[in-house]
């Protein structure tokens, strides 16, 4: 069912409308909540969003035939889609970041509006998966963010692919974050990271669909006649265990090195040239052996900049218990 | 007067950006106490900006002339955010992040995030009270206020009477203002004001002049500066709790178009602005003061989506709750 859940009303060109898809089977009380788009440059997760609405239409439809829906599944795309449509992160017309909005106020303002329409229909889901991809200038290699998670929001990670979960700084920021709101109500929530803002990485979204998909069967609401969902291995990392590695100059960076590559301890990460004659000023090293889960995408750096980070081996990676 | 660099970085051309600090310091070995004015933690709040230049050049000639009256030590740090006061804009340019959203973490990975936890650090090892200068967002003209968040308001009240602001806000805590300035070096046991005057990209030399008597007054108050001239004129605020203020907002999208001026002791039912149609001549909204009461805030920008705030009221002691 395609549903507008708010309509902005523009001083002057038509409104603009906030959509939630969704597919319900017979279990009702099973939801798992998707949602995309909460800042406009986040075209991998809307692009994934749109890869799913057609084929939870398909199944809906009886054309995926090995595909029932047994619980509700809802997605909603784009929330932040006046940033979208203007082609930013943020709405210029008032500079806020959506995710800094949340749990929002359904008498405030645009954003804190849509905030409070987003969380009022995703709060009370058994699941929740934010679609993000990685911060301004940066590329992330696909991930999992999860903030102390149980067993059970372990498991519900390790349904969806990506090997690595990384910590996020529980800070006062966090707080305002729809992820946040969720952990809050005690929901099993991930947030879905892979990609650069402002890109569309087609194959990557394909194998990022294929596990939504895995991890709708293995919450219940999608079931399959002929196969079962896997289990993926995750690293849970924490905070403590990534290293970053910074810019001691400004100017251009060169990476030598691609995310989601495994790294040695010394090998060097890229250059930074200036700017002007080209001379190399800097050449970052690798201060750990690690997997490279963030890299440093635009070229142009200033000193004190993070340009990748690293989830370093853990010493133990199996517990005895 | 001393200058000194409380933070850089290189840009990627290899020029230097820096914080700058000027400080006046006591002819006293143990100063009476030590006040900090921090200005344009957003780089398009300007009012602030002027205000640290009237005070460094009346300090300075104080300096000259009365050299005795530093009692305590004045701590001026007139642009905390050069590279957004250079490109007048609220957020961080490159970073697209909002400065004073940044502390309170423990994790400073952005730039932006690392000169807020270096600005932070140096307060709290030179100051024991600090204004902290905004302006307001692009959409609201606001009369001289200081904004107490609900609980510090015994604290901090003594202090902002001797300020010559118009009022005095107390407002409710909420999580957003976790993450600012004000709140962390109050949390840190630092008293701080968080004062806001006019709107952003402009200045008000009224509001400035007014400001700058308050802030004469407050380090006379405090015992930073003792003078032999005749005392300064102050104004008594008014002093409005969290169910003290009325907000209006618009119910339409339109063009807001107010009727009256700020800073003004409003009747009930006397006009205030209309909401109108940009498209069909229409009268959409009659924006009226449901109260008595001190006209603090109207709206500027004449864009409105539905809940965008219009006019704030502090209402009068008999329509006071």
């Amino acid at each position: 069912m395609r549903e507008t859940i708010l309509s902005i009303p523009s001083p002057t060109g038509p409104s603009t409308d906030l959509l939630k898809f969704s597919w319900e089977g017979t279990l009702l009380k099973e939801i798992v909540s998707i949602v995309g788009g909460i800042h406009g440059d986040h075209l991998n997760g809307i692009y994934l969003c749109s890869r799913l609405i057609r084929f939870l239409d398909a199944v809906e439809a009886g054309n995926e035939p090995d595909y029932f829906l047994k619980g509700k599944i809802q997605v909603i795309p784009a929330v932040n889609l006046p940033a979208l449509q203007e082609g930013n992160r943020l709405w210029s017309f008032d500079d806020l970041d959506m995710d800094l909005a949340f749990p929002g106020n359904d008498q405030g303002e645009v954003a804190e509006r849509t905030a409070a329409i987003v969380y009022q229909h995703t709060y009370d889901s058994q699941f929740g998966i934010i679609l993000n991809n990685a911060d301004t200038h940066y590329e992330d290699a696909p991930h999992l963010v999860c903030l102390n998670p149980d067993g059970l929001t372990k498991d519900f990670a390790r349904s969806l692919g990506p090997q690595n979960a990384r910590e996020p700084e529980d800070s006062p920021t966090l707080r305002l974050c729809l992820y946040h709101q969720w952990i809050e109500n005690r929901m099993p929530s991930v947030i879905l990271s892979a990609g650069k803002p402002d890109h569309l990485n087609r194959t990557l979204c394909e194998t990022l669909f294929s596990g939504l998909v895995n991890s709708l069967l293995w919450t219940g609401v999608l079931t399959n006649k002929r196969k079962k969902a896997k289990k993926y291995t995750v690293r849970f990392n924490n905070r403590d265990n990534e290293q970053l590695v910074f810019a001691d100059a400004g100017g251009i960076f060169l990476p030598l090195v691609q995310s989601g590559s495994k790294i040695k301890k010394g090998q060097k990460i890229g250059e930074i040239v200036d700017m002007y004659s080209g001379a190399v000023l800097e050449s970052p090293l690798a201060p750990s052996d690690g997997y490279l889960v963030t890299l440093r995408d635009h070229p142009v750096v200033y000193q004190k900049e993070v340009l990748a980070v690293l989830l370093r081996k853990q010493k133990f990676s199996l517990w005895p218990f | 007067m001393e200058s000194r660099t409380i933070a850089s970085y290189k840009t990627p051309s290899g020029q230097r950006v820096e914080i700058a600090k000027q400080s006046f310091p006591s002819v006293r070995k143990r100063p009476t106490k030590r006040v900090a004015f921090v200005s344009s933690l957003h780089g398009n709040e300007l009012e602030g900006i002027y205000l640290c230049h009237l005070l460094i050049r009346h300090l300075k000639n104080l300096q000259q002339t009365q050299p005795e009256a530093f009692q305590g030590e004045i701590h001026i740090y007139p642009a905390v955010n050069p590279q957004a006061v250079a490109v007048g804009s609220r957020l961080s340019p490159f970073f697209s992040l909002d400065i004073n959203r940044q502390f309170g973490g423990n994790d400073a990975r952005s730039l932006p995030a690392q000169s807020a936890s270096e600005l932070l650090d140096d307060l709290k090892s030179s100051a024991d009270i600090v204004v902290d200068f905004h302006a307001s967002n692009l959409h609201l003209q606001e009369a001289p206020q200081i904004r107490i968040i609900d609980g510090l308001h015994k604290k901090l009240i003594p202090l902002a009477v001797q300020c010559n602001v118009d009022l005095i806000w107390v407002h409710p805590a909420a999580p957003m203002f976790e993450s600012t300035l004000g709140y962390n070096l109050n949390q840190a046991k630092i008293n701080t004001l968080v004062i806001e005057a006019g709107i952003s990209l402009r200045l008000n030399k009224e509001f400035a002049d007014q400001l700058f008597r308050g802030m004469l007054n407050l380090l006379h108050h405090t015992g930073v500066l003792t003078f032999t001239g005749s005392p300064l004129n102050i104004d008594p605020p008014v002093i409005a709790h969290p169910s003290e203020v009325v907000l209006l907002q618009s119910e339409y999208a339109g063009l807001f178009v107010g009727h009256c001026d700020l800073k003004k002791n409003i009747a009930k039912g006397e006009m205030i602005g209309e909401v109108v149609s940009a498209t069909d001549g229409e009268v959409l909204q009659e924006v009226t003061a449901p109260a008595s009461g001190f006209l603090f805030t109207l709206r500027e920008h004449p864009l409105v989506y539905p809940g965008a705030p219009l006019a704030r009221i502090a209402l009068k002691e008999m329509d006071r709750p």
